[in-house]
Parts: C-alpha cells; structure tokens; sequence
C-alpha cells in the first residue's frame, strides 16, 4: 500500500484521473464482427469469453489492456439481459483498451448452433488422413492445424 | 514455438486454414453461400505507353 503511495505521487493528475475512470467503469463497450457478419457494435456487455494462444480467459470490465491471437474456439458473450450467446471464431484479434472496450474481429464466425455436428467429425477424419499422407513438413503442419480446428469444431458442436 | 511455426506456416496461413474448415463444418443451407467468399478474384493488366498490353487472370 505504501510502495502504491509513492506510486500514485509520480503520476500526473491526469494520469490519475484516467486510471481512477477505468478502474471505476462498469460496463464494457464491446465489438465483436468477422469478414462474414457484425455480431456486435459497440454494445454493453456483462462478460466474455475468449479462447486465445495465452490461453482462454474472460473478460470483466476494468480488465488491463491487451492484445491476443485468437485460437479457434467458442466466444461466450454475457449480455447485459442475462443471456449467453456462444459463437465459434477461426481466428483473429482480440483487443482490450484502456477505456475498457473490447474488439473482437475474426476471419470467419458463425453462432455454435449454425455448426453441422456430423460435418464437422467428416472433417477430422479427413484431417487425420491428411496427416498420414503428409509428404513434407509444411503439409504435415497444415494437416495439424486442420486437426485442432476440426477438434475444436467437433467439441463445439456437441 | 509451435509445430506449425517452425514449419515455415505464419498466423495468416493458420487463420486461412481455420476459416476454410469452418466455412465446410457449417449447416448446408447456409454452407452453400459461406463457400462463395473463398475464392478471390485478380486480374492483372500491363499497361504501356498508356494503352493495356496484357490481361492475365488469377
């Protein structure tokens, strides 16, 4: 708490009017759109979920600004009516600012239940012989991305 | 370092691999019309002396 003291002493004043502002917002401005579709525009929302390459976390007002590559994977959107919308993202962005606003943008996404359970498993056997027949190290790398999307398909339609 | 990246494949060939899976694990009603945005289109012309000399399609 002292060593927070002298901090604060360092500060501007309005750096510490920024920071006393974020650090008392409730609410998150939140962006969510893919090459496909706007699922979100600057909307209020309660919490979201995100799967990314430093690991899958949420994301609560106030969070600290980042940035992360998404990894494909379920997006859950709190809304602020109490209803959970899960959509599936290939891949992209996802940024945190200072303001507590967040992006979101994909290359594709779709909402979980437009997702064909069946296709999906068609697609990791097609995957997994990809893999086997795989000539070079480039094409085995890429039949192994196709496996950990398609896993995470399968899951995400279940 | 991931497999894929020491493979030589950067985000941008994992991203395009992604959503191409994606777009072939969706519902067929909507399948149909998700396939449409893989293709790209360009088309290349050499121009000389102000006038086209060459179209070549990609």
């Amino acid at each position: 708490m002292a060593a927070m003291r002298s901090m604060s002493r360092l500060l501007t004043s309005r750096a510490l009017n920024t920071t006393i502002r974020r650090g008392y917002a409730e609410e998150m401005n939140f962006t969510f759109a893919a090459g496909n579709q706007v699922f979100y525009d600057g909307k209020s929302v309660k919490q979201v979920d995100v799967p990314s390459f430093s690991g899958s976390f949420g994301i609560l007002p106030k969070h600290v600004p980042t940035l992360a590559v998404l990894k494909p994977g379920v997006v859950s959107v709190y809304e602020e009516d109490g209803g959970v919308k899960k959509i599936f993202v290939s891949s992209g962005t996802v940024t945190i600012n200072e303001d507590s606003s967040v992006q979101i943008l994909a290359e594709e996404a779709h909402p979980i239940e437009n997702i064909d359970a069946s296709a999906a498993r068609e697609l990791l056997t097609k995957s997994q012989s990809q893999l086997s027949s795989a000539a070079n190290d480039q094409a085995k790398a890429e039949a192994e991305i196709a496996i950990e999307v398609s896993e995470a398909l399968v899951k995400a339609a279940e | 370092m991931s497999a894929w990246r020491q493979a030589g494949l950067n985000y941008i060939n994992y991203s395009k691999i992604s959503a191409k899976l994606l777009r072939q694990a969706l519902k067929s009603d909507l399948k149909a019309d998700a396939l449409k945005r893989e293709a790209s289109h360009l088309k290349v012309t050499k121009w000389e002396d102000g006038k086209p000399i060459k179209t070549s399609e990609y």
